[in-house]
């Protein structure tokens, strides 16, 4: 409760007024000059063994799944990266120098596959050298665990699909003691069933998480068990048997996970530090202050801080956005009672799309650290953007099709029918062209993309309501649904893009997007040739495929595509090198290695142990 | 005064006093009562006169008071000379510094003036400031009268709702239901105020404990006077001057809290704009050096906060009888 006044109180707080003033003053516009964390620059140096590199996690996550076999709301990107360095699946995938990701690393633990039976077998040789912790070779049988352990718990692996793996494995054939066949239910393309299938397949330490002739189900029981205990992660003898190149020295229950090189690992990228450390931070705001005083050797900005690049460029840092392989949109609800008629029409969507300026946004608003979408694959696949930033021919569309301004300067139907030049089905006559857009809040940059696309819209006559609510409320609302079902009525467009609206694996196939019935399939999108053309990406090897999939939906715009923005914008160490940063969000730390200068040690990773 | 209202009617300021004493000795023509009702109605012309020449002595007051109304005129009157769109972004025309291409003080980061931002962005300010601030001295007000004149049971049960309202912290309130509702003028109000009133209703409660068992509120209720007039006729006029000093207090706590919501993400959405938004997206960019982004709204914020409290501090010496002189 407020207490009456004194004088002297009035003259506290006009004092405790001038104080903050002052402080923000100071605040602002004083900072303390922050000295350079390395004098190199970002191609000098020679490479030395050893040193810890520190690495911020993303905001607010925090690593809490061991267990290589993802169970529902463990999937993260930054918990199956970890699990990738102490478990290796088969197939790592990997840019090539096109731009394209593969499957052809040299990191991958297996031959490449061979397909044939037209496509309905594929036999896999595992690599010879690899051994677990313990010395046990990596054999076919350890692939087959994972595999009966999929396949009797299927209900419980997050990457689980229906029809597709393991349901599309008929047989699992052991040939040797290195080698087996699959049999599948059908021919696949090769690529797709590669990228999109094998991608999950690793080897799993039989000999030491289960006894011979246990039941697959109380196998994986026992392992969930063992995956639920975070605070012991580092120390479960459970854990302890690894193959990948780095195994886990500290894992903490506040998330910080310290890994140190696999001294067993026979794979071709053994690690040149001797320890990573992985360090998590509850906002972007105390990771931007922890970078900004040098306490790690790898972070990230705020795309909004990269017009201030060369601060950090003269403090020893280069800055390097990690692009994703993935596409970004805004997903208009087609069985929203109210809007779905409007947006159900392909020449309204064609419009809207017209009205997004790509361009200006990825450069101004993501201060160029976003590539524009131009359709349902990355942009590295596209031969061409069909509807290009082009507000007259938007508004042609518009007239064209019987709307006419109001006295409000929205869009009115004034030609209603479904004929050449009138509004389409289920427009009636004087329907305003009004739309609510659920957008994530948090991100300055999705704040202005959707003002910059509001303010162009409503300049078309179109209107745009913009509604930001935190993420997880925009994921729990904007789900594939039925007219009929409450939470269609709830939302008419939603965007959830701020990090990209979806990551691809190697091949961007688009069955859990597009296709009719797809979990993903948020907007309800359902088209019988999009269906066609989705499936033969799936059987058909041919490449005319998925450009004919690509070129087919970048025509119909199920979405309206916006800009992809990269995963984060690196600040890496002048004297870090060897970080390549893999567009399907995959680690490689082993890869990382410092450089000192003219013989003598760097300000920080120099010689072995520096830095610790 | 009854021992119950001891402890409590010690928290209003003096000016509530100042009316009633003025009329209990009958130092003001007419301070008893024109209508002869005991304390029924206020001030008269002199006791209005001493009251703005008090007033107008506090030199911080009458500086706050033209702070206020230049800022008024800025806001509202501004638009009319100095011609921007608000409505639709220019990104070629995004982050300019001040006094770049007819951009007296440079562009937002979707290419808005940043002068005409200003103005816009002062309108939702006060407008929601004002208003909440209002909102909350009147319901209040009425609130704290009606628990202290009726006391008993009355004041127990409304005073322990108040409590409990107090006990949950207003920011975490506001973030909640901001979140739930879709954040519009009316709706920023009505939120604002809904958290507000609790502190003139406890400060009002007070004032009637001390009023109720005057000998004029006695007289009336001997004459037949009801409860509704006793609260409405002598009550609340008798705690005007608390009632003014705590609103500018309101006012000033209200646009702060627009300040908060907005600095939260909870503004109303663009293209529409408020101070404390403003104050909020220019933050992004301290790093890059946009200080025309940072510093205009939040001395505005400050400016304004400061006028009502100097201008509060001013009132309640007004109203302070100690310091009138005949």
């Amino acid at each position: 409760m407020r207490q009456p006044r004194t004088r002297t109180g009035g003259r506290t707080r006009r004092a405790s007024i001038a104080g903050l003033l002052l402080a923000a003053l100071v605040l602002t516009g004083c900072g303390p000059k922050v000295e350079a964390v390395t004098d190199l620059g970002a191609d000098e140096g020679t490479p030395v063994e050893g040193g810890t590199a520190t690495m911020a996690l993303p905001p607010a996550a925090t690593p809490n799944w061991i267990f290589p076999i993802g169970a529902p709301g463990y999937l993260a990107t930054h918990n199956s990266a970890i699990q990738n360095l102490l478990y290796p699946p088969l197939f790592t995938p990997e840019e090539n120098k096109s731009g394209k990701v593969t499957m052809d690393s040299p990191r991958n633990v297996a031959e490449k596959p061979r397909f044939s039976d037209g496509n309905r077998t594929v036999t896999i040789t595992l690599k010879k050298h690899y051994r677990w912790t313990d010395g046990t070779p990596v054999t076919a049988d350890d692939v087959r665990f994972w595999f009966e352990l999929i396949r009797a718990n299927k209900n419980d692996w997050g990457g689980y699909s229906p029809k597709l793996m393991p349901d599309n494995v008929k047989k699992f054939e052991l040939l040797g003691k290195h080698s087996f066949r699959l049999h599948l239910d059908r021919g696949y393309n090769p690529d797709w069933f590669v990228a999109s299938q094998m991608e999950s397949i690793k080897p799993l330490p039989r000999h030491a998480w289960s006894k011979k002739g246990e039941d697959p189900k109380k196998v994986f029981k026992r392992l969930l068990s063992h995956a639920k205990q975070l605070s012991k992660f580092d120390s479960d003898p459970l854990w302890k048997t690894t193959m990948g190149p780095w195994r886990v020295e500290k894992w903490t229950t506040s998330g910080v996970v310290q890994l140190v090189p696999n001294k067993r690992y026979a794979g071709p990228d053994k690690p040149h530090l001797d320890r990573v450390v992985l360090k998590p931070f509850t906002t972007a705001g105390s990771e931007f202050n922890v970078l900004r005083s040098g306490g790690l050797d790898y972070g990230y900005i705020p795309p909004s801080v990269m017009a201030q690049s060369e601060h950090f460029k003269k403090t020893g840092y280069r800055v390097e956005p990690w692009d994703s392989w993935g596409i970004t949109y805004i997903v208009p609800n087609l069985n929203n009672p109210r809007t779905g008629p409007l947006i159900r029409q392909r020449y309204l969507r064609q419009a809207l799309q017209s009205l997004i300026d790509q361009k200006s946004v990825a450069e101004h608003v993501w201060h160029g650290s976003a590539q524009p979408t131009l359709g349902p694959v990355p942009a590295a696949l596209m031969d061409g953007n069909p509807f290009p930033y082009d507000p007259a021919k938007a508004r042609r569309l518009l007239t064209g099709h019987g709307w006419k301004r109001g006295d409000d300067g929205t869009l009115r139907c004034a030609e209603p029918g479904t004929g050449e030049g009138q509004c389409g089905k289920g427009i009636g006559k004087g329907r305003r062209l009004a739309l609510e857009l659920l957008s994530q809040s948090g991100s300055t940059e999705s704040s202005n993309t959707m003002q910059e696309i509001k303010s162009s819209f409503s300049r078309a006559g179109v209107s745009l309501q913009v509604r930001e609510q935190p993420l997880n409320t925009v994921l729990g609302t904007t789900v594939p649904c039925k007219p009929e079902e409450l939470v269609c009525s709830q939302w008419e467009m939603g965007f959830f893009g701020t990090a990209g609206s979806w990551i691809f694996p190697a091949d961007p196939s688009g069955e859990k997007i597009f296709a009719s019935g797809g979990p993903s399939n948020m907007g309800n999108w359902s088209d019988p040739e999009t269906d066609r053309l989705i499936k033969r990406t799936e059987y058909s090897d041919d490449p005319s495929a998925l450009r004919d999939y690509a070129r087919h939906l970048a025509r119909e715009v199920p979405v309206l595509w916006t800009p992809n923005p990269a995963y984060q914008v690196s600040v890496i160490r002048n004297d870090l090198r060897g970080v390549d940063q893999n567009p399907t969000l995959t680690l490689a730390p082993q890869d990382w290695y410092f450089v000192k200068k003219n013989g003598k040690s760097g300000a920080r990773g120099g010689g072995k142990g520096a830095g610790q | 005064m009854t021992a119950e209202a001891a402890p409590v009617s010690g928290e209003g300021p003096v000016g509530s006093g100042a009316l009633e004493e003025a009329g209990a000795l009958g130092k003001g023509p007419g301070a008893a009562g024109g209508s002869g009702a005991g304390g029924e109605s206020g001030a008269t012309p002199s006791l209005a006169r001493r009251t703005l020449a008090v007033f107008t002595r506090n030199r911080l007051a009458l500086l706050g008071a033209g702070v206020l109304a230049a800022l008024l005129a800025f806001c509202f009157l501004g638009p009319f000379f100095y011609h921007t769109d608000q409505v639709h972004t220019d990104l070629d025309q995004a982050s300019l510094a001040p006094g770049s291409h007819g951009h007296p003080l440079g562009t937002t980061d979707v290419g808005y003036d940043m002068l005409g931002r200003l103005m816009h962005g002062g309108q939702t300010s006060l407008e929601v400031g004002l208003a909440a601030g209002l909102l909350a001295t009147l319901f209040g007000t009425v609130y704290g009268a009606v628990a202290g004149y009726f006391g008993g049971w009355v004041d127990a049960v409304l005073m322990r709702i108040t409590d409990a309202a107090l006990a949950i912290p207003a920011l975490f309130l506001l973030v909640v239901v901001a979140a739930i509702v879709t954040p519009s003028k009316p709706v920023l109000i009505l939120i604002i105020a809904s958290v507000a009133w609790l502190s003139p209703a406890r400060l009002i409660r007070g004032e009637a404990l001390s009023l109720r068992s005057r000998d004029y509120v006695h007289a009336m209720r001997l004459m037949g006077g009801g409860g509704g007039r006793a609260v409405f006729r002598h009550i609340l006029p008798n705690a005007v001057g608390t009632v003014i000093v705590n609103a500018t207090f309101q006012i000033a706590d209200a646009i702060l809290y627009v300040a908060y919501l907005s600095f939260l993400g909870l503004s109303i959405p663009p293209p529409a704009a408020d101070w404390g938004s403003m104050l909020s997206s220019g933050i992004t960019y301290t790093q890059v050096g946009y200080w025309w982004l940072i510093f205009p709204p939040g001395l505005a914020i400050v400016l304004v906060v400061a006028a009502f409290n100097f201008i509060g501090d001013g009132l309640r010496d007004a109203f302070d009888v100690r310091l009138q002189k005949n």
